[in-house]
């Protein structure tokens, strides 16, 4: 008997069977949940210890540095499962977002060994690699004596294993031969329109195909809806608001932050086209976004769009699925779109953000660590956490296809995979690698808002803030 | 006998009407938001009429916070203590070292006198990330990285030029001919600042004491470099509720509730020193 439950495990972690089969099979040999949530454990735990010594670093003793956020969540529902496997025990500091890289920042300068591991963004490593204060882990990756080989990093999307990936140099291509692998995709978003079902239906229009139709389709639901906005996108002073749908836009149009000559950098946003999409941009802001638009952040975006304040958003395409849910007012009436702004193009060019995991070089136990990190992103773990947490978006091509995943989210998000799958063989990092990233993306976004304002011309404005860039790229010694 | 015609005490408490009004708003709307749920606060429009519900009181006690994401673990209780116990403790590591040092530096001269108060002082001017990283390696070394010890030994950075300063100010404004006269009457220094120097310095002390106490509760920065997340204060726990998954504003503003009692409390309770303490020592005769 016992041999029989283990066998219908093992087909459920390998991804041959659905949850619900399981449940159906299990229940007929009178399975209780807690024995069937150990059966699975276990099964995570064999399916993964086949060929590779596990138990090495038994008894050592892990520390964590982690985000508040239903990643990490999800990490934590299944630590038991790497507990039990390795033998090694993991404790973890949780910092809300608004001071975690702070934290990250303040523990990694002081060459504090504290920490052994911990959460990042892939542009964070633009700083911290060069800096000397996280490995490269091509080191482990490639090494079979410490890799488990079912651990099938190819299997992680290559824009993802890409963009986590630089070889240090101001402008150099992310995920290029050289290239250092700062840190393990864990988790990612990529950006699309999240929009409002309801709002859409009583307007009687469908998901904008690409920016002129945005730009139209967003007036025209500000105009008719009478009360919410048209489109809700970032637009406080800060790099992170060009990341998201702004970027992704741009980027749709062959567009470029900076050009790249003889490995110096000069900035390239006052093209012809560049200027061009700006125009439109800043229009759609101006006629159909949300007033007070210079101080909208993630939440501000999300929360509107929850509460029924705004129609659709071009931003992350988790933040319009966790509004889909909880306690939200439209929580089951949003749905999602893919987005290529540029008519011409074959498809969305969504620029991404990846919570990723990545090394300490202060850390003591770096092989234990990396035990602990290629579990973290296997995909054993990142089918635990589709299937059963929010550990969306999951990061590897595998788990995109698993059925049971697909169909959960298939009930209750319409539109969700089918904007995913359009998507991410373009999904990657858009932005060009170089140690002034925060700094002139900063200034970008200040740019954008005194357009919006208007204080300045578009065309003047994107012409001046080139040459400050250019000018700030040279006293850097990148231009 | 009460010359105040009734137009003008109508309008006098008009326009205390209009002030109290103007600044009390945001204090009782945070407290109308915490007895919301999320969905209700983010109506559109607002409206003062809602059903009251305490889940985000129950929420913060119990530890259990609900969101778009699942359920979330708060500690936010745990913060809280970590306030109250590294504020209080500062304060009165900081009473107990800076009142008779301010005497000192109040009552007697002494070579270098003025130079250590100066040093003390600035340690006000520097800014605090400039100071703990550099801290945090000596820190390591020492082994008080993530101890309530250390944190309420770097807390002093706050507390003690604070109540050193301010105390000395008010030591300098009492006439020394008191002091002497206990002094003649056989009592050493010591019984002297006790029995004489404290009870009429008292106003002073406690009201910097709480500005100090203040001070400390709002800092922000300290705990969060020097400490793991189960050592920090109210200032970082109350941003767990700003999620990837949305803000839990009811939680916000209940939790604004809970961290503003401790000093609340202090201030209803110190406030005639308050007032007294600070004006006094401004003023020298």
């Amino acid at each position: 008997m016992y041999d029989k439950e283990k066998g219908l495990f093992e087909a459920f972690v390998a991804g041959k069977m659905s949850r619900r089969e399981l449940l159906r099979a299990t229940g007929k040999l009178g399975l209780s949940a807690s024995a069937a949530g150990m059966l699975i454990s276990s099964a995570q735990t064999k399916a993964m210890a086949a060929d590779f010594d596990w138990m090495k670093y038994k008894g050592t003793k892990l520390k964590l540095l982690l985000n508040k956020h239903p990643y990490a969540d999800a990490m934590i529902a299944n630590i038991e499962t790497f507990k039990s496997m390795t033998g090694i025990d993991v404790a973890w500091d949780i910092f809300p977002e608004d001071v975690y890289f702070d934290k990250v920042t303040a523990a990694l300068s002081s060459g504090s060994g504290e920490y052994d591991a911990f959460m990042t963004g892939a542009y964070m490593t633009w700083t911290y690699g060069p800096a000397g204060w996280i490995d490269d882990l091509n080191e482990y990756i490639k090494d079979p004596a410490k890799t488990n080989p079912t651990y099938n990093w190819e299997d992680v999307l290559p824009g993802l294993r890409a963009s986590t990936s630089w070889n240090g140099v101001p402008g150099g291509e992310l995920g290029s031969a050289d290239a250092k692998q700062w840190c393990t995709p864990w988790g990612y978003e990529l950006n699309n329109i999240s929009y409002n079902k309801v709002m859409f239906d009583k307007v009687g229009v469908q998901p904008p195909k690409n920016i002129d139709e945005m730009v139209a389709t967003a007036a025209k639901l500000t105009k008719d809806l009478g009360g919410p906005y048209g489109i809700g996108v970032r637009g406080s002073r800060s790099w992170a608001s060009i990341h998201p749908g702004f970027l992704s836009g741009y980027a749709n149009f062959g567009e470029k932050d900076f050009s790249v000559t003889d490995g110096k950098l000069k900035a390239a946003m006052n093209s012809a086209g560049s200027k061009d999409f700006h125009k439109k941009w800043v229009q759609m802001i101006q006629e159909s976004g949300p007033k007070d638009w210079a101080n909208y952040t993630w939440y501000q975006v999300g929360t509107d769009l929850g509460a029924g304040a705004s129609a659709m958003i071009f931003d992350a395409d988790i933040l319009g699925y966790f509004m889909n849910g909880g306690d939200n007012k439209e929580k089951g009436n949003l749905g999602y779109a893919p987005f290529a702004a540029n008519p011409a193009a074959a498809a969305p060019t969504p620029n991404v953000w990846i919570w990723s995991l990545a090394m300490a070089s202060a850390g003591k136990q770096k092989d234990a660590t990396w035990y602990f990190l290629q579990w973290a992103t296997s995909v054993e773990h990142d089918l635990f956490g589709a299937r059963k947490m929010d550990f969306v978006n999951p990061v590897r091509a595998s788990v995109w296809k698993d059925e049971e995943f697909r169909a959960r989210i298939d009930k209750s998000y319409t539109g969700y995979l089918h904007q995913h799958d359009v998507s991410a063989p373009g999904a990657k990092i858009y932005f060009t690698a170089q140690p002034l990233f925060f700094d002139l993306t900063t200034l970008w976004s200040e740019n954008l808002q005194k357009m919006v304002a208007k204080e300045i011309p578009v065309d003047e404005g994107l012409d001046k803030m080139a040459a400050e860039m250019d000018q700030k790229l040279v006293e850097a010694g990148l231009g | 006998m009460d010359h105040t015609s009734p137009l003008e005490k109508l309008i006098r408490a008009a326009l205390l009407a209009i002030v109290i009004i103007f600044f009390m708003f945001p204090i009782a709307w945070i407290v109308l938001m915490s007895f919301q749920t999320n969905e209700s606060i983010l109506r559109i429009p607002p409206s003062l009429i809602f059903t009251p519900t305490i889940e985000n009181y129950v929420a913060l006690i119990t530890g259990e916070m609900r969101t778009a994401a699942g359920s979330l673990k708060l500690d936010f209780m745990r913060n809280l203590w970590n306030s109250v116990l590294l504020s209080s403790a500062s304060v009165a590591v900081s009473l107990l070292l800076g009142v008779p040092a301010a005497y000192a530096f109040a009552r007697f001269k002494f070579r270098l006198g003025e130079d250590i108060a100066f040093t003390l002082l600035s340690f006000r001017f520097a800014p605090p990330l400039l100071v703990l990283l550099p801290l945090s390696l000596y820190f390591k070394t020492l082994g008080l990285t993530n101890t309530y010890i250390g944190l309420i030994w770097v807390y002093q950075l706050i507390c003690l030029p604070l109540i050193l300063w301010i105390v000395r100010g008010y030591f300098e404004d009492l006439s020394p001919d008191i002091e002497h006269a206990h002094r003649i009457a056989g009592y050493n220094w010591f019984q002297t600042f006790w029995k004489i120097a404290i009870p009429l310095a008292l106003p002073g002390i406690a009201a910097a004491g709480l500005l100090a106490f203040i001070f400390a509760w709002n800092n922000f920065v300290f705990a969060l470099v020097l400490a793991s997340a189960d050592k920090q204060p109210v200032t970082v726990g109350a941003l767990a509720f700003v999620t990837a998954s949305g803000i839990q504003y009811g939680q916000i503003a209940a939790a604004i509730i809970f961290s503003i009692i401790p000093t609340f409390v202090l201030a209803m309770f110190a406030q005639r020193y308050l007032v007294e303490g600070l004006s006094l020592g401004a003023v020298k005769g």
